[in-house]
């Protein structure tokens, strides 16, 4: 079966110099912006064409991204806030990373719509601190394109619309990926992410409303305007409208950012990307960003892509970043990784997540280094479950999910790595 | 007939005899009274009897002064006081245990976190004068200094059931 | 739905009240029903981190933390359910998971919460067998004792410094297992409320310095006292071991000092075992001292007090003497022919006496100043003066009030003022003036055009609902107080604000209830012709003098002068320590007991009666102050002098005072002449904070503190220039008669032309009052 890839937010990827402002506009680019700001779509309008196109979150939680606009006081007094999330640390994702280097202007026309539909006339994009060599400039230099072009700035184009947008390079915090971290990070404070309720549409950037979308979604929306809700919500299957950026790396011959429909079946996109490095069998696959659960080879070849099919198999779609294991992979070392990254990037606020997952990191430490005892087995599962679910944010689930699936799926190599001194089942039995 | 036994019995002197057998028997068999204080009877471990505060090896007093002693003596015969020592550490100034309050419970071993204040195994002292029954903390740390070899010994023999 | 409207909700199958936007800690606080919590404090935003109050609510898929959860309409919550509890016992093994568990040699231990809320879900083995962290202690001062290994992160001391003390001080750097609560830059904690983060701490990451490792909670008995330093009262509660005091800590009382108090009030009893406590009754017998029994000492006492001639005996009585020891003093005095009885040693003017009110206080409830809309001080570094009362202050200066001062140094406050008029002290009433002419008051005949900032403070004033003019403890010591006072009242008459006065000591309103003035007697009754007041009696040097609970070098407006006053006469000086100066010039010295040695009452400066039991055993053969007085009566054969306990004069006092109700309302000044000129250089003065009196001078750990002031004074780096001096260097300082020598330090906040130098410091002594021309040049 053939997809047609690139429709949505790298659409503009097979032009030259893809990320000038001429390129975009060519594309077909900002003419949904122009015409909001002559007035022929109203906010409700746009609101509504999101919710129908069945757009949703693409940082990792998945939630509707028309519901969310829709919580906005829009017609509330004061000033308020849209903020683009390119604080892309999720391990294994980085399509964020190429829609600020090769599709900036459709971030930059996304913002403004929804800034727009929410009532907001003041953006800040919270890029990643990493970032910094290209994608930075890239997008800055696209900011400046657009206020030079009039296409942002106060009184665009002689109406009377306003809208001003803002770079913030981050520092490289994990954490502040998690949007009130964000917030907390914007407003100069330490990245720590803050209790909810209140939800940043009611209490947000300064306590002033404020509306959080991941660069991905706000990337798509231009083109949903453009080519209508209908369109966009065919693409993918029932609750998982559209395209999605898919980052696959791991043991895979073609890694890389395949923009390809929802909903498309794991074992086409396993053909998309080239298949298994060097022939080998697929293990396992964590199917979207560490932090989702892992899910074993058999079990992901009969899912396909998208909300629904990978939470009935027990994960979740998360960033769409696909991690592919062959068969040669050591799972407790991989899970051990895993750990040592929710370790150093906790942000200590809360108690179950500073204290478990260094714990969580030092008893696969021990047991790689031969030390594990066959109680720490339960004990790891006990420490992750009451990690899970007790935390302000969810970075403490975000640690807990990978060792009770890692656990769950392949408790035999750990077993056999605890009874045999720290060897690895994989290399000792093949 | 009742009568009749109990008149033979007086008149061949029957309990006498049965009396004079366990006598006898005592008189032949091993002896066990020990000649105190020239012989000296087996002391158990766990025996507790005058105080010591010992110290580590590398002679640092153990006391950290938490005071635990002092508020789990029944007897309230334990008084102490500490301040921070001039490298920062907590000690105490003083450490008394009166021994005529003491009733040798042995609950100031069990409470101490350190194996600090310890019973030996000695029982044999005595006072001339009102006020000596006062052991200060100088006085239980050169007992310790005294026995600690075998009061290490002591400790390690109980290891196991402590 | 509003405020007042109330629901309820069901916590473990009890039916509770709660009103909306209320949290369901508070509501179960309230109900008595324990949820386990570090980080929740009631008086601190939520921070919900310690995640220890984890509860159970319906329809909630994960258990929700108690003190961040609004309470809703019909919610049913369960705090021991199976989930709650797994919830709770998680969090309570990652809490001891890499706490050191040192609690033998941990202060905190037996007091701890965390070693409570351990009993009940810790479990008795520990799971853990990686290593545990240690973090290394910063050195925060001498009142703060740290161990930041035993921190369990509640982030209470964190949020005390930016919402209550008003400093950011502490905070939490690094993240995940690195975060570490601690300064961000290495100094010592220069708030004057800090001690309160040693009660705040849950564990024994935070602890008292100055009582470090000399006594176990369970050692120590509680008592309830009362503050003796600042006219709030803070409620305290007394920790005393084997009759000593050990240390103090916060009693709650919403009304006075919710659940803090300064540092002062904490660490002052150190003061109490100072090695100058007088301990026996001393005699001057052919110019030497000698100790001498009781018996002897009070005959000779008697014998003086008898031998004077009545106009010819003054008495000086300290501010913070209790209401029981001014009654008694007073009656003696009166008794004795004397009206020449005064407890406003360091007031700098007396010409307002006769238009004095009755009982002069507060002018608001302590709580009230929360919720002012606009504050002016008048000559006041209320953060220093009186800690508390300025938290109530800067609280309700977050809440939207205007904070403005007129005064004559840059004082430093905890919240930036609204309007902050500097002005050499000789311009103050010139600079007040200016706010009455905005007003379209009287200005007392002082030429004052009013500038924008006048203006400013006018408008603000007028425009509060509720607001006040407080006159600090600089303003009484200004030279024209009463000019200040008859502006500030005229003031804050206009403008639809009350006027204050914090007082000098802790029990200003007691002395003028019990009639520790020369023109007022018991119950506020006007005396005519009245005694001599504080400068009076030392401007007509009398033949014996009375003082009591007062270092006469320290606690005066005018040093010097009074050195030459008393010096001359006999002395008869009733108090707690001894100093040089005393030891030199007295004739007879009686040992009286300090507070928390002896019972009593404070009434406080919004005029609330405080009694207090003595719970500390004084030392030697001191004697608690009223019963001094009382024998004293006695032997010179004065009836009615017959009581038994400290409540028997205290409710003569308060029967007679039952008409009497705080009042500031001013009569008329009659003499309006300002008495400050400006000299070359002015003298700044006030008292520190840790100079107040006896007993916080003696707090050793508080004269480490930054805010402890040396053999030093303070001048501007133009001034510093024009005298050619350095910090460090050494400066002479001439005022009248006498002079001193001071070391250099340079604070921009002092204003041209002046020095800042306080009374009641080192070198302070040998000078007269605390502002006036002084001669300045380098030693």
């Amino acid at each position: 079966m053939t997809y047609q890839r690139n429709l949505v937010s790298l659409n503009t990827l097979n032009e030259d110099r893809s990320w000038e402002l001429a390129t975009y506009e060519r594309c077909g680019g900002y003419t949904v912006w122009r015409q909001v700001i002559a007035g022929e779509i109203s906010p409700k309008e746009i609101v509504d064409a999101i919710k129908d196109s069945g757009l949703r979150g693409r940082g990792g939680a998945g939630f509707p991204t028309g519901l969310k606009w829709s919580f906005m006081p829009r017609s509330a007094a004061g000033q308020k806030y849209i903020i683009c999330n390119s604080d892309e640390s999720e391990p294994g994702t980085c399509h964020d990373r190429d829609i600020l280097r090769y599709n900036p202007h459709a971030l930059i026309e996304g913002m403004a719509i929804a800034g727009y539909a929410t009532g907001a006339d003041v953006g800040y994009n919270y890029i990643r601190g990493e970032f910094m060599d290209e994608p930075v400039p890239r997008f800055e230099a696209a900011v400046k394109e657009a206020y030079d072009a009039g296409l942002l700035g106060k009184r665009i184009l002689g109406s009377g619309v306003d809208f001003d947008l803002h770079t913030f390079v981050g520092a490289g915090a994990y954490i502040c990926g998690e949007e009130t971290a964000l917030l907390e990070s914007l407003e100069g404070k330490p990245g720590k992410p803050r209790f909810k309720p209140p939800f940043p549409a009611s209490y947000g950037l300064y306590g002033r409303p404020t509306t959080i979308n991941n660069t991905q979604t706000l990337a798509s929306v231009p083109m949903i305007l453009r080519k209508g809700a209908k369109w966009y919500a065919g693409l993918g299957p029932e609750g998982s409208g559209g395209t999605a950026l898919f980052s696959v790396s791991g043991h895979i011959e073609k890694p890389g950012n395949y923009e390809l429909p929802m909903g498309i079946p794991f074992k086409d996109l396993l053909e998309i990307c080239g298949g298994i490095l060097g022939g080998r069998q697929l293990k396992a696959v964590i199917p979207g960003g560490s932090s989702v659960p892992v899910l074993p080879g058999e079990l992901i070849m009969s899912c396909t892509m998208d909300y629904a099919s990978l939470q009935q198999a027990g994960s979740s779609f998360g960033t769409g970043a696909v991690i592919v294991m062959a068969d040669t992979t050591c799972m407790v070392r991989v899970l051990q990784r895993i750990s040592r990254f929710y370790m150093s990037e906790s942000c200590g606020q809360c108690t179950p997540c500073r204290e478990g997952t260094g714990w969580l990191y030092r008893m696969l430490t021990r047991i790689v280094d031969g030390k594990g005892r066959e109680e720490d087995l339960e004990l790891l599962l006990e420490v992750a479950n009451r990690i899970e679910g007790r935390t302000i944010c969810a970075l403490g689930d975000a640690a807990a999910w990978p060792v009770q699936s890692f656990l769950k799926h392949f408790y035999q190599e750990f077993e056999y790595m605890v009874r045999n001194e720290g060897r690895s089942m994989v290399i000792e039995t093949g | 007939m009742k009568t009749i036994t109990n008149y033979i019995r007086s008149l061949f002197l029957f309990e006498l005899l049965k009396g004079l057998s366990i006598t006898g028997g005592y008189f032949f068999s091993r002896k066990f009274t020990l000649q105190y204080p020239e012989q000296k009877a087996p002391v158990s471990p766990r025996f507790r009897g005058l105080h010591a505060l010992r110290r580590y090896p590398n002679g640092e007093e153990r006391c950290i002064a938490c005071k635990l002693c002092e508020a789990v003596c029944p007897a309230l015969a334990i008084t102490i006081e500490a301040e921070p020592r001039e490298d920062g550490s907590r000690r105490t100034t003083r450490y008394d245990i009166d021994l005529f309050k003491c009733i040798y419970c042995g609950f100031c071993e069990e409470s101490c976190p350190v194996d600090s204040i310890v019973e030996t195994r000695i029982y044999e002292y005595h006072f001339e004068n009102r006020g000596e029954q006062i052991m200060t903390k100088q006085m239980l740390l050169d007992i310790g200094d005294k026995y600690e070899e075998q009061l290490a010994d002591d400790r390690a023999a109980q290891a196991n059931v402590r | 739905m509003t405020e007042d409207q109330t629901f309820t909700i069901e916590v473990d199958g009890q039916q509770l009240e709660a009103r909306p936007g209320q949290m369901l800690i508070e509501v179960t606080d309230a109900a008595g029903i324990n949820v386990p919590r570090f980080c929740y404090h009631k008086h601190l935003s939520v921070a919900a981190n310690c995640r220890m109050c984890l509860v159970e609510v319906e329809k909630a898929p994960k258990p929700l933390p108690a003190c961040a959860t609004p309470v809703m309409n019909g919610m049913k919550v369960f705090t021991r359910s199976p989930l709650a509890r797994e919830a709770q016992k998680g969090t309570m093994e990652f809490l001891l998971i890499n706490h050191p568990l040192d609690c033998p040699i941990c202060d905190q231990g037996g007091e701890c919460e965390l070693q409570d809320v351990a009993m009940g879900y810790g479990g008795d083995i520990s799971r853990f067998t990686e290593r545990k962290r240690v973090v290394r202690d910063e050195d925060i001062g001498s009142l703060i004792a740290t161990d930041m290994t035993r921190c369990i992160h509640c982030t209470r001391c964190v949020r005390f410094g930016g919402e209550i003390a008003g400093l950011r001080e502490l905070g939490a750097t690094g993240r995940g297992e690195h975060l570490r609560i601690g300064l961000y830059i290495e100094h010592a904690v220069a708030s004057e409320l800090s001690g309160n983060v040693i009660d705040l701490c849950p564990v024994g990451a935070l602890t008292a310095k100055p009582s470090a490792y000399q006594a176990r909670s369970w050692e120590l008995s509680e008592y309830d006292g009362v503050a003796p330093h600042d006219g709030l009262g803070s409620n305290l509660h007394l920790h005393v071991r084997r009759n000593r005091l050990m240390r103090v800590v916060p009693r709650e009382n919403e009304d006075v000092n919710q659940t803090w108090i300064s540092d002062r009030d904490r660490f002052s009893y150190q003061g109490l075992y100072s090695d100058d406590r007088l301990q026996r009754p001393m005699l001057r017998e052919n110019g030497k001292l000698r100790e001498a029994d009781w018996q002897e000492a009070l005959m000779a006492a008697a014998r003086a007090l008898k031998d004077a001639s009545g106009a010819r005996i003054g008495a000086l009585i300290s501010p913070s003497a209790t209401l029981e020891e001014h009654y008694l003093a007073t009656r003696l005095l009166r008794a004795l022919g004397s009206n020449n009885i005064d407890h406003r040693l360091r007031q700098g003017d007396f010409r307002g006496d006769a238009a004095d009110p009755a009982l002069p206080w507060l002018g608001q409830r302590i709580a009230d100043f929360s919720n002012n809309q606009a504050t002016l001080l008048v000559g006041s570094w209320l953060r220093k003066d009186q800690p508390m009362l300025n938290h109530r202050v800067r609280q309700s200066q977050i809440d939207g009030a205007l904070v403005m001062a007129i005064n004559p140094v840059a004082y430093d406050f905890n919240y930036e003022l609204d309007v902050d008029i500097v002005c050499i002290p000789s311009a103050m009433t010139k600079e007040l003036a200016g706010v009455a002419a905005a007003l379209g008051v009287d200005t007392l005949g002082i030429e004052a055009v009013p500038d924008p900032a006048h203006h400013g403070i006018a408008d603000s004033l007028k425009s509060a609902a509720q607001g006040t003019v407080l006159l600090g403890n600089a303003a009484t010591m200004h030279p024209d107080f009463s000019l200040l006072r008859a502006l500030a009242s005229g003031i804050a008459a206009a403008a639809g604000v009350t006027l204050g006065f914090v007082g000098s000591g802790s029990n200003d309103c007691g002395a003028w209830m019990a009639g520790a003035v020369p023109h007022r007697d018991t119950g506020g009754k006007a005396i005519a012709p009245p005694g001599l007041d504080a400068a009076a009696m030392l401007e007509q040097p009398l033949d014996l003098y009375l003082t009591f609970g007062v270092e006469p070098e320290m606690d005066v407006a005018e040093p010097a002068r009074m050195a030459a006053a008393l010096g001359a006469a006999q002395l008869l000086a009733i108090g707690s320590h001894t100093s040089p100066w005393l030891l030199e010039h007295a004739d007879i010295l009686l040992p009286a007991a300090a507070y928390a040695e002896t019972s009593g009452t404070f009434v406080n400066i919004e005029g609330n009666a405080q009694s207090f039991r003595g719970v500390a055993a004084p030392p030697g053969e001191t004697r608690p102050g009223w019963k001094i007085l009382r024998v004293l009566g006695n032997l010179v054969g004065l009836d009615g002098f017959d009581y038994a306990e400290s409540t028997e004069v205290r409710d003569e006092v308060l029967a007679a005072c039952a008409d009497l109700a705080p009042d500031n309302r001013i009569g008329d000044l009659q003499d309006r002449k300002p008495k400050s000129a400006p000299g070359e250089w002015e003298r700044v003065g006030g008292v520190p904070i840790y100079a107040v009196d006896a007993l916080s001078r003696r707090a050793h750990a508080l004269q480490l503190t930054p805010d402890a002031w040396g053999g030093e004074l303070r001048l501007n780096t133009a001034a510093a220039a024009a005298l050619d001096l350095g910090e460090a260097a050494a400066v002479r300082v001439a005022q009248g008669e006498g002079s001193a020598e001071f070391e250099v330090r340079i604070d921009d906040a002092v204003p041209d032309g002046c020095i800042w130098l306080p009374t009641a410091v080192p070198g302070s002594e040998a000078l007269g009052a605390a502002f006036g021309p002084v001669a300045v040049e380098k030693a």
